[in-house]
Order: C-alpha cells, then structure tokens, then sequence
C-alpha cells in the first residue's frame, strides 16, 4: 500500500514538472503560431491584406470595422522599411519578432505628418545608418530589433462602409521592401 | 512478480496524464496572468510583449492570433455579464455607459473561442464610436439581442454562449496599470427569448 502511494507522489511531481516543461516549451512548437502563418502566406517583402473569412493560414480580419495586412520580412541582409500613405480615419503598425513580442507600435497620430516611414534595423546597421544618413531617410523612424526575422501588422480602419475603397486602396499601396541605398 | 513494473507504470500514466492534461486545461481556461478587469470586462495589455508570462506566451502560440501593439489598441473581452451569469445568445443584453478614453472604440459579438459571429450582411453585427446613437451627456446604451430593437442593436444569430469584444483604439490606458479606476459600460440582461 505504502508502494503504491509513494508512486502516485512520484506521479505528481512528474506531471508538474512535465506541466511547467510543456508550457516552456510549446511556443517552439505549436506551428500555428503568429509568425508561421504569416510566413505561410508566401508573401515575403509585401504587405498581404487579410479578408474577412479565414485565409489558407487561418489568419483573418477579428474585428470587422478594421482591416488587416500583414509582412513576413527578414532584415539579416539589410534594414527592412515600411511605408504608407493615405486619408484614413485611424492606422496603426506593430512589429513583431519571431516569437511574436512586440517590437514596436505606432498609429497615425504618432507618425510624422501621419505618414508611415519606418525603418527596422539591426543594431549594426543602425550604427552605420546614423553614421551617414541617407537622404531618403531623413523623415523615417528608426527601430533597433535584435531578432532578425520577424512580421509586421499594418491595420486601418473604415468605421462605415464609404471608408472602404480607401482603406483597400491604402493597404494596398503600402510596402514593406528591404531598404537600399 | 509484476509489482515493481507496475508501480513505474502507475507513476509514469500520473506523470503523463497528468502533465499533458493540466497543461491543455490551463492553456485553455487563461490567456495567462497579468490580467486587468473591470466589471465583467477583462484585458490583457502585456500579452503581446516580452514580459509576458510562460502562459501567457505558450497561449499566443496556439492560438496564434495577431495582438495589439500597446499604440494600437487594447482589446477588452467580457463573457459574463454584470451579475456573472455567463452571456446566452438567447437572451438580450443592454452595454451601456461609456469607455475608457480612446480615439476609437468597436463593439462586436463573437463565439466562445473568439471568432467573430456573422449574423448576415442585412443585420447589425457590430458597432463602433462613429455609428454608435449617444444620450445628451454622450453615454451610449447598445442593445445585443437576438429580436430587432430601435437606438443601437448589436443583432444575434447564434445558440449556446457567446461573449462580447469592446477594443479601444489608441488608447492612453493601454500602457498604464491606473486602469483600475476607469469605467468600462455596464453589461444588464433584460431578457430571455422572445419576450
């Protein structure tokens, strides 16, 4: 009987450790994270605007007066830069890493002239961007991200139906490019 | 004979069974801690950065949802109402009050894993700041009913529960812990089924 208890504590403890263990572990390996399923949309370098109904990687516009868009970038071999431009009642961008932790966040307010101008940028690369600025970059905000790979989320708002073909228009017409000088 | 073999047997079916199942039960039941609520209204405003919780990370891994950036908005998640009886989409429910500041504010209804509940094209399934009808001291009262109602409605088309998502868009209060003492609108039930 005494056996029997000692391994059921036995038990126990096992399955909290392996409780704690599987919760460590499991944002490595769920694949259906963030980050994959927009690596899944195939669009690497452009913003790639979501619908209403689930896509092909379960990814869709939640909340239905904002829409969605979403880049997959890389900025091992140079910064990646992000544009938008528009007349749209309310825009945001978020940044994210691999892992999904928020890099940065901004909305139009927070712009420059309510223009998105971003620039993410190792921090290496940040050195020799503040070294000699380029003129194309005077106006941009630069972002340090010390992950190299990571997504963007570029929403805008069409509070009624008439906003729509602006939005539209404005997602579309935003990019999401590796900077070059 | 077999005593010892399964004893291990015993210890390791506890360990596994145990371990997984309590692991998918918390990841379920909680987007993890560092939670803020108001009323019935609940919000995650860490969820989506570093400092987030193992639970917390481990739940934004499987559900591998887009959060809000802490610029862009915070989004606010009710499923009981103001007595904490959990919300039935049989039932009608007054939102009424007025939020927290922010420059945007939308109000939908969604199912219990959070996917937004589509009633039809020719029905009202959300709200937000611009379209919502305001009193004179510019508090609102939004009608979320399965039957067509006159101001605001929010319709239903759905059985079982649902809950309600209120996100505010470029919101102070998003990067502040002095939530606490905000007003989020009030959530009354004035009805079941047809009546």
């Amino acid at each position: 009987m005494r056996s029997v208890l000692f391994a059921s504590i036995l038990g126990l403890v096992g399955a909290a450790l392996l409780h704690i263990i599987i919760v460590l572990v499991l944002p490595q390996f769920t694949g259906r994270d963030a980050y994959t399923r927009v690596l899944g949309l195939l669009e690497m370098d452009s913003f790639f605007s979501l619908t209403s109904t689930p896509g092909p990687t379960g990814l869709s516009n939640d909340d239905p007066y904002l829409r969605t868009a979403v880049c997959s970038f890389s900025i091992t071999d140079g910064p990646a830069r992000f544009l938008a431009r528009g007349a749209v009642p309310f825009w945001s961008l978020a940044v994210f890493d691999s892992a999904s932790n928020e890099v940065f966040s901004m909305n139009d307010h927070t712009a420059v002239n309510g223009r998105l101008d971003l620039v993410v940028a190792t921090p290496i690369q940040l050195v020799e961007l503040r070294k000699t600025p380029p003129e194309a970059l005077a106006q941009s905000i630069m972002v340090e991200m010390k992950e190299e790979d990571g997504y963007a989320v570029l929403r805008a708002m069409a509070p009624l139906d008439s906003f729509e073909d602006q939005v539209r228009n404005f997602l579309a017409e935003s990019s999401c490019e590796p900077f070059r000088r | 004979m077999f005593r010892i073999p399964l004893l291990v047997a015993l210890a390791l079916a506890i360990a596994f069974g145990g371990g997984i199942a309590s692991a998918v039960w918390a990841l379920k039941a909680t987007v993890g801690f560092g939670s803020i609520s108001i009323g019935p209204w609940v919000a995650f405003p860490e969820a989506q950065t570093e400092n987030a919780d193992p639970y917390a990370k481990a739940h934004r891994a499987r559900a591998g949802e887009l959060l809000y950036g802490g610029a862009e908005g915070l989004m606010f998640m009710a499923q009981v109402d103001d007595r904490g009886e959990k919300l039935s989409a049989a039932c009608s429910y007054d939102v009424s009050g007025l939020t927290p500041q922010a420059r945007f504010w939308t109000l939908y209804a969604a199912n219990a894993d959070g996917v937004p509940l589509r009633p039809g094209s020719d029905l009202p399934s959300a709200i937000n700041s611009w379209t919502v009808l305001r009193a004179e001291d510019s508090s609102f009262t939004i009608h979320v009913s399965p039957n067509a109602k006159p101001d605001n409605w929010v319709a239903l088309r759905h059985s079982g529960t649902f809950r309600l998502v209120l996100t505010l868009l470029d919101t102070p209060t998003a990067g502040s812990s002095g939530l606490i003492d905000l007003a989020m609108p009030k959530i009354v039930k004035t009805g079941c089924g047809d009546a």
